[in-house]
């Protein structure tokens, strides 16, 4: 038990860290970076557990950036920030980098050494892998601010 | 009602002041909804009666109506630059202090004049990029030889993507050269570490387009379907000239997948 939670820490603390060299990236002002750290370690957090409890990591990305974007709905009303700014910064460690590039290298090495089925098969599954990832962080990030869109005001 | 003496020169001043805004919001990377929503409150605040805006990904067009329902509309281009979110937090800043203070539109245009990023320490950046890269490798699993490896070949990579966005070099080049070096230096793990795979892969990571990828999602799903497809593209094209980097590199090590 003791060794779970001192992964999961462990882990929090390595999700930190490039939510905030990429915060510092885009720029984000200071004072907001601690957001983007706390806000990295809590959805890399978040989806770990939901995958150990045996979720599927499309499912266990969209839940866990759906708890994250109404965490921040409420920070950005409590400190008065624009969501944008923490929040991209903040679902880095989650964003399926590897699976994009993947899949177009598998593409141009179809171009070059021919097609196969398996070169087919992989680029199918890489990509797929990346576009509903991608899908399933931002229909998490975005649900929340779509529920405050019908009484079309801003929310902060 | 001050609305009804609004003078034609006194709304387009107001409309100069308000598309400013937008077109500085649409440059450093912010949302569509965000830059509508802004616009509106801005208009309101200055004290037109409504603001309607086009959004393409290249430029801004923007009416605003009076009481009297005249209307002043402009245009404005759009060029890309490098997401900056301090600048969107100022846009939003002021827009709120508009609502909060009369200001008026020359003072406006004067405060957004103002607005200048303030970046961070370059080694700073490029130090704490490294150490993201190394941290994504360790998450998914390697050991700190690959660790090292990658936190080097990913500082190095940093260092000349600046280098080139100081050249004013256009994104795509900068992020396929910017690809091939830390492929090359990644490859270097393969002398000193079991996990050399997960060097590579992770070594490339501060190419991800992620900020144009997650505001095309948005953007699609809040109904700017075509600001979606434009940023959608864009992402797109920065993952192929990433890919076309690291093949460059494979090609020339001689190497076979990832």
């Amino acid at each position: 038990m003791q060794d779970v939670i001192i992964k999961y820490i462990l882990d929090a603390i390595f999700a930190a860290i490039p939510a905030v060299g990429f915060a510092m990236v885009f720029n984000v002002p200071k004072f907001a970076l601690k957001f983007c750290a706390l806000g990295g370690a809590i959805v890399y957090t978040l989806r770990s557990i939901f995958m150990d409890l045996g979720i599927y990591i499309e499912i266990s990305t969209f839940l866990a950036s759906l708890l994250f974007g109404t965490l921040a709905v409420y920070w950005s009303r409590k400190y008065i920030v624009p969501r944008p700014i923490y929040t991209v910064a903040a679902i880095i460690p989650l964003i399926p980098g590897t699976y994009a590039f993947n899949a177009v290298i598998t593409l141009v090495e179809m171009n070059t050494n021919g097609v196969t089925p398996e070169h087919i098969s992989l680029f199918i599954e890489d990509g797929l892998k990346a576009v509903s990832i991608l899908g399933a962080i931002s229909f998490g990030l975005a649900l929340p601010s779509l529920y405050f869109i019908r009484y079309n005001r801003p929310i902060i | 009602m001050s609305n009804l003496t609004l003078t034609y020169q006194y709304q387009t001043k107001i409309t100069q002041a308000i598309i400013r805004a937008a077109v500085l919001m649409l440059e450093y990377g912010a949302e569509s909804k965000l830059i509508e929503q802004t616009t509106k409150r801005m208009g309101k605040a200055l004290g037109v009666k409504s603001v309607e805006i086009s959004l393409i990904p290249s430029a801004i067009v923007l009416t605003t109506l009076s009481n009297t329902n005249q209307s002043v509309t402009t245009t404005r281009q759009a060029h890309h630059k490098p997401i900056n979110m301090s600048i969107v937090y100022d846009v939003q800043r002021l827009c709120i202090d508009l609502e909060k203070f009369e200001l008026g539109a020359e003072k406006t245009i004067l405060l957004l004049k103002q607005i200048k990023p303030n970046y961070y320490n370059k080694w700073l950046i490029i130090f704490m990029i490294g150490l993201s890269c190394a941290s994504f490798a360790y998450l998914r699993g390697a050991d700190w030889p690959a660790f090292a490896v990658t936190f080097v070949a990913s500082s190095i990579a940093m260092f000349i993507r600046q280098q080139l966005a100081k050249h004013k070099f256009i994104l795509i080049i900068t992020f396929a050269t910017t690809a091939f070096f830390a492929t090359l230096i990644a490859s270097l793990a393969s002398q000193v570490s079991s996990t050399a795979n997960i060097a590579l892969s992770a070594s490339v990571l501060l190419l991800v387009p992620g900020f144009p990828f997650i505001n095309s999602f948005l953007d699609a799903v809040k109904g700017y379907l075509s600001m979606g497809w434009g940023r959608w593209m864009q992402a797109t094209l920065l993952t192929l000239a990433t890919s076309m980097g690291i093949i460059f590199a494979m090609a020339v090590l001689n190497m076979k997948g990832w």
